[in-house]
């Protein structure tokens, strides 16, 4: 048995973030009216937490939540023979930022390319979303559209650019699970406050500026070996290592009676106990013997195609019960992605979204109806959208200045359609947002004010605060 | 009357921007300038209208300059008064500060300046203007006090009345000095033996005998592969994208540099331009893998500004990476600077030589810089956009003007033979000669005739070729090649052929077959006419200049003059007169020592950095610094063995006045306890077990390997794309940039510690050799051994009882106390 701490001086935010904000905070002490933030909303709540799907690759929006059935009118035809040509007007292309010069992705594709699939209206809002989605179309009064983003990053690096608001050929800055995690801290003792699940290829941290308490933690969705060392590598009984931490504590405490007042040995002490709880809590959340046949139906566990993703969306439903703030999941293989459709849309989007489409929905379902959907956010994203132009024979290529991102849960006000492209899915018409309004979004719903998440010499640039979507607000 | 759209909307703007005014309130209220109104002006307007620049003759420092006014004439007069005028107006153009510089004014603040300046604008008397950016403390040459840091700091401790711990306990000490000098914690023999004689010489003996073991190197290179950004290369699959292969003879020169005590003053000229120092001495070309390190495949600019900005940061404490697009807002330093010193590096690109005994560039090369590209011309960016240079007038080389202490005039060097011409490298011959030979007894031991034959024609093919280069332009030697070029080419078609037909059922076996025909009659053809080109012996191996550039191998040849400009520039930094350089450098090594830089931010040397409490430390070490060669070994002396290091990082007993007055111990009444780097935990847990291998240098080392490999930890391949999961959970250091490690604590190091095989493994071996102890003489040894001292004696009997509850198990309880939270904490 561990025994109980005394009552720590520290916020609960401070079990994991503890040292990360004492060090950046020493290092900063010549700045003494600034504070760190106190895990404290502030301003009021509508949600308490996130669930983050990330799409690697690129998904193509027109063949998903922005169809669009000129593509098909004009298919073979270039654009410039199109009504539409204007789109390639070069001041309009001029906001992209190259990273691979020369590159043979990432390029203008003149040829419309038709639609891969069909697409029909869902739920009372009327959203049309393609054939390859209906599971999640049948969620679509639960949801609000983003159809208006756009972004700078031609190449994958725009995966970064869409966790943390800055181009690839930009310093590295905190990513939006950082920043939440930082603002709010956690509500458990059990398990990490911000967990990612699933592939990252162009950087793998969160935390940069912030310190490395505020990277995610990584779990594998693989119930032996779910976290590193998460489990000893040798043979040990439970009470031999119950004893083990029972001496470590009753050695730091003996120890904190030398040094009194050392922050970093309270904290460490704080963080064997979570440590401890994490080898059993972890295992614990990964095990779903206990969820019924129904449920995992719901998600689409019984679908051998689905089963992965449904696998580990179950398995953040059931970090978030046991008060885990932001899981970050990210779908698809490979450095690039395995959305990147260059070529083979057709066979590559149906089956990735078939892997995809029955979990999500699931996901909001099971949510919804354990009343969680109330005050969890799920965020739909990807790093940007595909050209309306053919490459190859049959691929689009990468589209970031156009693409579909959508919201549902926690202050978000369901059945939304907002913004929109050109009759192409070229460029937004109305509402264009930079990837930042989406994390404004999400800090707005949290309580948090992005402007008051900032630390003394880490200057952040206006761009870097987004802004608030009200009309998707409930 | 005609429609003029531009005077209309300024028309219009005003009448908005009037509007916004009446809504403010009119009442005028009492509006502090010193606290409500000065500040602001100072965060939004200061950078363009103060010291620093006085944009449109304009400066808003004092209410004097304010009225005094710029091009427009007095600004707070009128009404409502330009100045409210301007961070008012809703015409984008006209409003201050302009966008993208700043955000606009709220109208809380509009309110406040509106009552400001209705009430009369009125400031105290004898209002000082900003301060001189030039005359900023970390410009101006260290001066030394003439007295010792402990000296200082003491005065300082006295005149606050604040009482500095006392001494820790000398064991303390010791593991403080063991761990900060080599990396390693001391073993219980050293423990006793330092505590037989614990006197001031025994301890500048025992400091000296750490300096001097190799050891000493490769913990204070690692402190430097972190500011300098080490990093392997790598790319995506095969293709290397960033930094160079081999880089590891970079990490060598450093570890063997530090453990020669080479003046740092050197170092950083070695780095910079050691190709253009002494292009012939071959061990200190690889100190430039300092700059072949931000060699980046695609994009030439992005290549150049990391160098830019990571020169300026580690060496001067400049940050540049603003400058890129526009003048700086805090320092003298303006966007042309930047583009000058991209002009340094214009010129500038990255290959391998070749490396003695190996002619083959995977398995062994030289990564080193030179200047390739000596006449192009440096444009600045506009905005710091690279598609849009402003082509009017080309940058010059040079340094930012604020610190020009002399004038920069780079002089071209000549280069000697081996250096355009790396062929002519003594060594060259012998080993591509070396290889064939293996080739021809790897042949002669098959059997193989053709194979024979092959390896022969290839010795005499590289002799003949050898002798071509040296005889540069002789035709007849040049034919003499070509043949033996051509012979040794149709002999390998035909084997090639052979060994095609011997087996017609392999894979595509006919297409196979008939490409090596082919291959033959172009063989035949080249044999009947050879005619004199041939291909030189491969000596180096360019780097790419982007993904499209093919056949690199082929070049070799290579300027004869290198500009100079990177030489220039390295003696510019390593200069004394540089206020900056030895002050950065001193800066770095305290903070390594005592936890707490004595400036802030340790990459951040310019204006935002005010003059630091200790300034007067800062200087005195760093005068004795360069009075002392820049020697670091004197440093390390001198800090080690100073009265602060010796003091308890503990508050217990502390004066409660002083721990009331500076909780922080910014007056550094104690000492700071630190966390290890992540490093140092495996290399301690290896060696404390006893199996830690020292063997020094080498390659990198596979990271898969690092939890079974015993080699120290800085050997491992370290890049973005591979993570050490040990390293990682205790903060690794970030290649990219890490001028500062961090000090986390999260539950995965308590994970690591408890759950890893390499944590148990050090346990078990450990328990080995103490195994015939009994219990608390087990017990006492286990601290000695994990901890460096005795346990205290509620220690020992919490230990006795942990030690029981776990069945005895010696292995069980050691790795409990590496757990021990004074373990991974230097005390």
């Amino acid at each position: 048995m561990i025994p109980r701490l005394p009552p720590t001086p520290f916020l609960r935010r401070d079990i994991l973030g503890g040292l990360g904000s004492i060090a950046v905070a020493s290092m900063l002490r010549a700045e003494e009216a600034w504070l760190p933030p106190d895990g404290l909303p502030m301003i009021p709540q509508r949600a308490k937490r996130v669930i983050w799907l990330f799409m690697r690759g690129g998904v193509s929006h027109m063949e998903s939540f922005d169809p669009k059935p000129m593509l098909t009118k004009y298919a073979g035809k270039s654009i410039g023979e199109t009504p539409y040509k204007e789109v390639q007007n070069p001041e309009k292309l001029k906001k992209v930022r190259v990273v691979v010069v020369n590159d043979a992705n990432g390029q203008q594709r003149n040829v419309i390319y038709p639609l891969q699939t069909g697409h029909k209206r869902y739920g009372q809002c009327g959203v049309e979303i393609s054939d390859w989605f209906p599971n999640i179309g049948s969620c679509a009064d639960e949801i609000a559209f983003i159809r208006s983003m756009w972004t700078t990053d031609d190449n994958h690096g725009a995966q970064v650019q869409f966790h943390s608001g800055r181009h690839m050929l930009e310093p590295r800055v905190p990513t939006l699970g950082a920043w939440v995690t930082y603002g709010l801290g956690s509500m458990t003792d059990n398990l990490p406050s911000f967990i990612n699940m699933g592939p990252r290829f162009f950087d793998v941290r969160d935390g940069h500026y912030l310190g490395p308490a505020y990277d995610a933690v990584n779990l594998k969705v693989d119930p032996k070996n779910p976290l590193t060392y998460a489990a000893p590598e040798f043979q040990i009984g439970r009470t031999q290592q119950e004893a083990q931490f029972d001496l470590i504590h009753r050695l730091n405490g003996l120890n904190a009676e030398q040094y009194p007042g050392d922050k970093t040995l309270a904290a460490r002490m704080k963080s064997y106990q979570l440590a401890f709880n994490m080898q059993t809590a972890v295992p614990e959340t990964m095990n779903l013997d206990a969820e019924s046949e129904e449920t995992k139906k719901l998600y689409g566990m019984d679908d051998k195609v689905a089963e992965p993703f449904a696998r580990q969306l179950m398995v953040a439903r059931r970090l978030a019960e046991r008060g885990v703030r932001f899981i970050q999941l990210q779908h698809g293989d490979g450095a690039a992605g395995a959305w990147d459709s260059h070529s083979g849309l057709k066979k590559n989007h149906s089956s990735l979204a078939q892997q995809v489409d029955k979990p999500i929905s699931g996901l909001l379902k099971d949510l919804k109806q354990r009343g969680m959907l109330d005050d969890t956010l799920v965020v739909f994203a990807t790093e940007f959208g595909r050209t309306p132009g053919s490459q190859g024979s049959d691929g689009r290529d990468h589209h970031p200045y156009g693409f579909s991102v959508w919201m549902a849960g926690g202050g978000i006000k369901g059945g939304t359609i907002h913004g929109g492209t050109d009759e192409l899915g070229f460029h937004p018409v109305e509402h264009p947002h930079y990837v930042t309004d989406v994390h404004a979004t999400i800090l707005h719903l949290l309580g948090l004010d992005p402007h008051r998440l900032e630390i003394p010499g880490r200057k952040r640039l206006e761009r870097d605060f987004g802004k608030v979507i009200p009309q998707i607000l409930a | 009357m005609s429609f003029h759209p531009v005077a209309f909307c300024r028309a219009l703007t005003r009448v908005l921007s009037c509007g916004v005014l009446a809504l403010l309130p009119t009442a005028v209220r009492a509006v502090d300038y010193e606290k409500e109104i000065k500040p602001l002006l100072k965060e939004r307007c200061y950078a363009c209208h103060g010291a620093l620049k006085q944009k449109a003759g304009l400066r808003l420092d004092t209410a004097t300059a304010m009225r005094k006014g710029g091009d427009n004439g007095d600004i707070l007069s009128g009404n409502p008064g330009l100045l409210l005028e301007r961070v008012t107006t809703a015409d984008k153009d006209d409003r201050m500060p302009p966008e993208g510089e700043g955000s606009m004014f709220t109208a809380e603040q509009v309110a406040k300046l509106q009552a400001w300046m209705a009430g009369g604008a009125p400031v105290p008397a004898q209002e000082k203007p900003e301060d001189d950016p030039r005359a900023h403390w970390a410009y101006q040459p260290p001066q030394s006090s003439g007295h010792s840091m402990d000296a200082l700091l003491a005065a300082r401790l006295a005149a606050k009345g604040l009482k500095p711990q006392p001494e820790a306990a000398p064991e303390l000490w010791l593991r403080r000095v063991y761990l900060d000098l080599i990396g390693l914690p001391p073993t219980p023999a050293q423990i006793h033996s330092f505590l037989k004689d614990t006197s001031a010489p025994a301890r500048l003996r025992l400091v000296d005998q750490l300096l001097s073991t190799p050891q000493y190197g490769e913990r204070w290179a690692r402190h430097f592969m972190d500011i300098w950004r080490y990093c392997d290369w790598y790319g995506l699959g095969a293709q290397l994208r960033h930094s160079q292969k081999h880089l590891w003879h970079w990490r060598d020169w450093i570890v063997e540099s530090l453990n020669a005590d080479k003046g740092y003053d050197q170092m950083i000229v070695q780095m910079l331009a050691a190709d253009e120092l002494a292009p012939q001495d071959r061990d200190n070309l690889r100190a430039t893998g300092f700059l072949a390190r931000s060699y980046y495949l695609f994009n030439r600019t992005t290549w150049l500004d990391e160098t830019i900005e990571h020169t300026c940061r580690a060496f001067l404490g400049l940050t540049m990476q603003c400058v890129k697009c526009h003048d700086h807002k805090y320092d003298p330093i303006e966007q042309t600077d930047y583009y000058r010193m991209r002009a340094i590096f214009e010129p500038l690109h990255v290959r391998l030589d070749p490396w003695e005994g190996e002619s083959d560039f995977e398995k062994n090369g030289l990564p080193r810089v030179y200047d390739l590209h000596l006449d192009q011309l440096t444009y600045r960016h506009v905005r710091g956009d690279e598609k849009n240079e402003d082509k009017s007038r080309p940058m010059p080389p040079g340094v930012p003007r604020v610190l020009e202490f002399a004038s920069f005039e780079p002089k071209a060097v000549k280069l000697p033979p081996a250096s355009s011409r790396p062929v002519l490298l003594p060594f060259v011959l012998k080993d591509h000669l070396a290889a064939a030979d293996q080739q021809l007894a790897q042949a002669q031991k098959s059997g193989d005739a053709g194979a024979v034959k092959l390896a022969g024609l290839r010795l005499a093919m590289i002799q003949a070729v050898y002798a071509a280069d040296l005889a540069k332009g002789d035709k007849a030697i040049a034919q003499a090649a070509a043949l033996a070029e051509a012979r040794y080419g149709e002999a390998k078609a035909e084997d090639d052929l052979a060994k095609a037909e011997a087996s017609p059922k392999a894979k595509d076996a006919d297409k196979k077959i008939k490409t090596a025909r082919e291959a033959l009659e172009k063989a035949r053809t080249k044999m009947s006419t050879p005619g004199d080109a041939y291909t030189s012996l491969t000596a180096s191996f360019k780097a790419q200049e982007g993904p499209a550039e093919n056949g690199n191998a082929k070049v070799q040849t290579y300027p004869e003059t290198s500009t100079g400009r990177r030489l220039a520039l390295a003696q510019w930094i390593a200069d004394k007169r540089n206020p900056l350089t030895a002050r950065v450098l001193v800066n770095h090594v305290w903070a390594r020592h005592f936890g707490v830089p004595l400036v802030v931010d340790v990459g951040d040397f310019g204006r935002r950095a005010t003059a630091p409490l200790h300034q007067d430390v800062l200087d005195s070490l760093t005068t004795g610094f360069m009075e002392n060669g820049w020697s670091m070994k004197w440093l390390h002396r001198t800090l080690v063995l100073s009265d602060l290091y010796r003091r308890s990082s503990s508050n217990a007993g502390a004066d409660p006045q002083t721990l009331a007055a500076d909780p922080d111990n910014h007056f550094l009444w104690r000492m700071n306890p630190r966390r290890m780097e992540s490093q140092l935990v495996r290399d301690s847990l290896l060696h404390l077990s006893g199996r830690l291998d020292l063997t020094l240098g080498g390659p990198s080392l596979d990271p898969a390997k690092a939890e079974t490999s015993l080699r120290r930890s800085l050997y491992f391949i370290q890049n973005a794309d591979v993570e050490h999961r040990f390293l990682a959970v205790f903060d690794n250091s970030n290649v990219l940039e890490c001028y500062r490690r961090n000090e986390s604590v999260v539950p995965q190091q308590a994970l690591a510690l408890t759950n890893s095989g390499l944590s148990r493994e050090c346990a078990n071996a450990l328990a080995a050799s103490l195994s015939k102890l009994d219990a608390p003489a087990f017990i006492d040894q286990s601290f000695l051994a994990i901890l460096g001292r005795v346990p205290l004696e509620a220690e020992r009997k919490a230990s006795l009882e942990g030690f029981r509850a776990l069945n005895e198990d010696r292995s069980l309880f050691l790795q409990a106390l590496i757990n021990h939270n004074d373990f991974v904490t230097l005390r």
